[in-house]
């Protein structure tokens, strides 16, 4: 059983936040070392005659989690998957510590990780299976050990031997933090991960997300649910229209964003 | 080398585990090729006059059939949950995911076809099961080129709606060669037993087994994108 498994919820959220302050201090990486640098330079995709993206200009850098927010139809889906190298790029660069991410890029795969709720997973192979043959793809040393703590923190262990095809959304998305907690990618995005989980789901994934920042990984989120993506992240990227129209970190009192984040948010938040 | 062999093992195995759960492709192909042997059965009157004209051609038309039934399921499984895009995500060389789905295809072609070719033989009641090995010799490289070139066409068209109606028409042409080399090879057999008449024949489906299969491996990461 994990430790988060044995704590209650307050306590959980109590460190959720206190990692995710750790995280908007951004202090992570003592000086000399190597820092992971994720760098957008002039980033444009068209689809046809339409620019989902156009001229985006961003740096990032390890120990930083990004909130990537804007309405539907900005380019937030199109940026992570430009992103993870899943698409080729009309014109403009993405460079994950100097070496060119995507198709023909130089970069190593196994560094980026891209989590879609509900997708990337065979649905008639078991939760341990799925984990068996990914792990074994990234060439990860992962053991049964290693994938059995996976699935337990969070809380599928009861569930390993069941096919994913029977599982719920929300399992499935469980089932991808488990994947790429165990795969460990340095860029690790994530599109829409809080639009299926329960509330012990998001606990999960916050956790996950906190302590890969700390040590000194990139997370970038594309969400809807704004109020809760701020709370973890250390910097938010706004996009309308594949345009990015605001990018600040994190801070205390937050007037410019609250002046944007009227704008997009969503009812009841 | 060793490490797209290693990739392409584990989603050969990952193909064939999800194949013994569902059985579509397979059952499928099977029946396919079964009730097609049954109808050529009832439409041919073989005898040993003609065995050597027709034989061939009714038999590798079950095999083409029943293959291209196969091919459109190929990418099937990486076509659920986006799981193409995990496959593409990941350190997985294009080319090993090329290779793997060959021999996938490759597999399940070649247990359908040891089901039907001795039922052909028994349906139409040939005389001599001494051709036998050479036939399968000459079905069996044939079979490759149909795998390559199929496996090809299946990445090209598996994002395509109209994926079951362009596979065949994209398909059938560029076999040409290979539907030719196979059936020369299976006449020969039939006409003299064996495959020393044949030898040009061997090496053009020979040929076109490596080119393609070379050719696969280097231009697949190309394919899967477009």
């Amino acid at each position: 059983m994990s430790i988060g498994c044995h704590l209650n919820r307050r306590a959980r959220v109590t460190i959720v936040q206190q990692l995710a302050d750790v995280v908007a201090e951004n202090s992570f990486c003592a000086p000399g070392d190597r820092q992971l640098r994720v760098a957008v330079r002039q980033l444009s995709k068209a689809y046809g005659v339409l620019w989902a993206l156009k001229d985006i200009d961003f740096e990032i850098t390890g120990g930083e989690c990004v909130a990537l927010l804007g309405p539907n139809g900005a380019g937030k889906s199109t940026l992570l998957k430009l992103l993870a190298g899943l698409t080729r790029p009309t014109r403009g660069t993405i460079e994950l510590d100097g070496s060119q991410v995507g198709r023909g890029g130089e970069s190593d795969k196994s560094r980026i990780g891209l989590l879609v709720p509900g997708e990337h997973l065979y649905d008639d192979l078991t939760a341990r299976e799925n984990l068996r043959f990914f792990t074994a793809l990234y060439k990860k040393n992962n053991t049964e050990p290693k994938i059995d703590r996976a699935l337990a923190e969070v809380g599928l262990a009861a569930r390993s031997d069941e096919y994913v095809a029977a599982f719920s959304s929300g399992m499935k998305c469980r089932l991808s933090i488990a994947k790429w907690n165990l795969l460990d990618p340095e860029l690790l995005l994530l599109d829409e991960p809080y639009s299926v989980l329960d509330r012990e789901g998001v606990d999960f994934l916050e956790q996950s997300l906190a302590r890969r920042c700390q040590r000194g990984s990139i997370v970038m989120m594309a969400s809807h649910h704004v109020a809760r993506a701020i709370k973890i992240c250390s910097r938010a990227l706004v996009l309308r229209q594949g345009k990015l129209i605001f990018d600040e970190p994190r801070r205390h009192p937050w007037e410019s964003f609250d002046r944007l984040f009227g704008e997009f948010r969503p009812r009841g938040e | 080398m060793m490490e797209i062999l290693r990739q392409a093992c584990l989603v050969l195995r990952k193909d064939l585990r999800l194949e013994m759960r569902r059985r579509e492709s397979l059952l499928t192909m099977f029946f396919f090729g079964v009730l097609l042997l049954f109808v050529f059965h009832f439409s041919f009157d073989l005898t040993p006059e003609n065995v050597v004209a027709l034989a061939p051609a009714l038999l590798w038309l079950a095999f083409l059939f029943t293959g291209t039934l196969g091919l459109a399921q190929l990418f099937q499984a990486e076509r659920e949950n986006r799981c193409l895009d995990a496959l593409l995500l990941s350190p997985l060389d294009p080319g090993a995911l090329f290779l793997a789905k060959v021999f996938f295809n490759l597999v399940l072609m070649v247990l359908v076809e040891l089901v039907v070719l001795p039922l052909f033989w028994i349906l139409f009641n040939l005389r001599s099961w001494s051709p036998l090995p050479s036939l399968l010799a000459a079905v069996f490289l044939g079979t490759i080129g149909f795998c390559v070139l199929g496996t090809l066409m299946s990445a090209i068209t598996s994002r395509a709606r109209a994926r079951e109606l362009l596979l065949p028409l994209l398909l059938f042409p560029l076999m040409v060669p290979v539907i030719l080399a196979t059936i020369r090879c299976m006449e020969a057999v039939f006409r003299t037993g064996g495959l020393d008449d044949a030898a040009a024949w061997l090496r053009l489906l020979f040929g076109f087994d490596v080119i393609f299969l070379t050719l696969g491996i280097l231009i697949f990461d190309w394919v899967i994108e477009n």
